[in-house]
């Protein structure tokens, strides 16, 4: 299989973001903070987001790890940067996506440098980073 | 409504070289299998983490905690934390029931000013995961800004 600059990566659709995920979640990582839990807590800030629980940025951050995964093998991630330009709520589906940016070679291994992103339908961006990808030989 | 007092800049920026104390880390299978049903995914191959748990084993490990690190910079909240980035770099898998030995501390605090002219600080914190042959597994960077009277 051959890879260049540009080629998309194949989406991964997480069809509906679900709210007892993010309370696993919370428990696993003992996180304290109430936007992954409590749909009150999340409506009494001054965001206008209403009654949802907002994702843990590491599960938006997964689907495109499982996008990546999929795409190239499950040890293929090297680096993966990313930021939170807004939330993702519970319910909602969205889709990983990414392309090729760079193709070379670093001590004999072959990568591709990627754009990656998360996105919704109506909001557009959530996430946006890049991942370095060890490409399958 | 009244602004929140924000703390003293020095409080802040003198965090950086704070250390926590070290450790380690073994995720068990029913833990991998707990955070990657969270994902959405099927299990990774012959006991692979996934690595969404690049969050919190690395917290976690280190001696540390989400609410520790939220209380370092003062945060006026648990809600007013915004995250900047996640940075990931991951130079061998992780694999299940392996003890990761973990470091980790602060290796940037500031005052910062957003487009509307509210005070935040930036506070980066730095991990290294090391297998029992102390290679370098994994290193990851949490940028978080605390918020000051803004959410």
């Amino acid at each position: 299989m051959s890879y260049a600059v540009g080629d998309s990566i194949p989406e991964w659709v997480m069809a509906s973001v679900s709210a007892a995920r993010m309370c696993t979640m919370a428990a696993i990582l003992r996180d304290p903070n109430p936007i992954h839990w409590d749909r009150d807590a999340v409506d009494s800030l001054t965001l206008g987001l209403g009654k949802r629980t907002i994702n843990q940025g590491p599960l938006g951050l997964s689907y495109m790890i499982n996008m990546l995964h999929a795409w190239a093998g499950p040890d293929c991630i090297r680096r993966i940067v990313m930021r939170f330009p807004q939330v993702v709520l519970d319910g909602e589906c969205v889709t990983a996506r990414g392309e090729i940016t760079a193709v070379r070679e670093a001590q004999g291994i072959a990568l591709a440098d990627c754009k990656i992103w998360l996105e919704h339908a109506d909001r557009g961006i959530l996430l946006e980073g890049t991942a370095i990808v060890a490409l399958p030989v | 409504m009244t602004d929140k007092p924000i703390p003293a800049e020095g409080e802040i920026t003198r965090l950086v070289n704070h250390h926590f104390p070290g450790g380690f880390y073994t995720v068990a299978h029913w833990e991998n299998f707990l955070l990657t049903e969270c994902t959405g995914a099927a299990l990774l191959p012959d006991g692979m983490v996934h690595p969404v748990a690049l969050f919190h084993l690395p917290i976690t490990g280190a001696g540390t905690s989400i609410a520790e690190m939220f209380a370092l910079g003062q945060a006026e909240s648990d809600l007013s934390i915004m995250i900047e980035s996640y940075d990931w770099e991951i130079f061998l898998p992780l694999r299940e029931e392996i003890r990761y030995g973990i470091s980790g501390g602060i290796i940037s605090a500031q005052r910062c000013k957003n487009d509307q002219g509210k005070f935040y600080d930036r506070i980066q914190f730095c991990f290294e995961v090391h297998t029992p042959e102390e290679v370098l597994a994994a290193r990851t960077t949490i940028t978080w800004h605390y918020t000051r009277n803004t959410l």
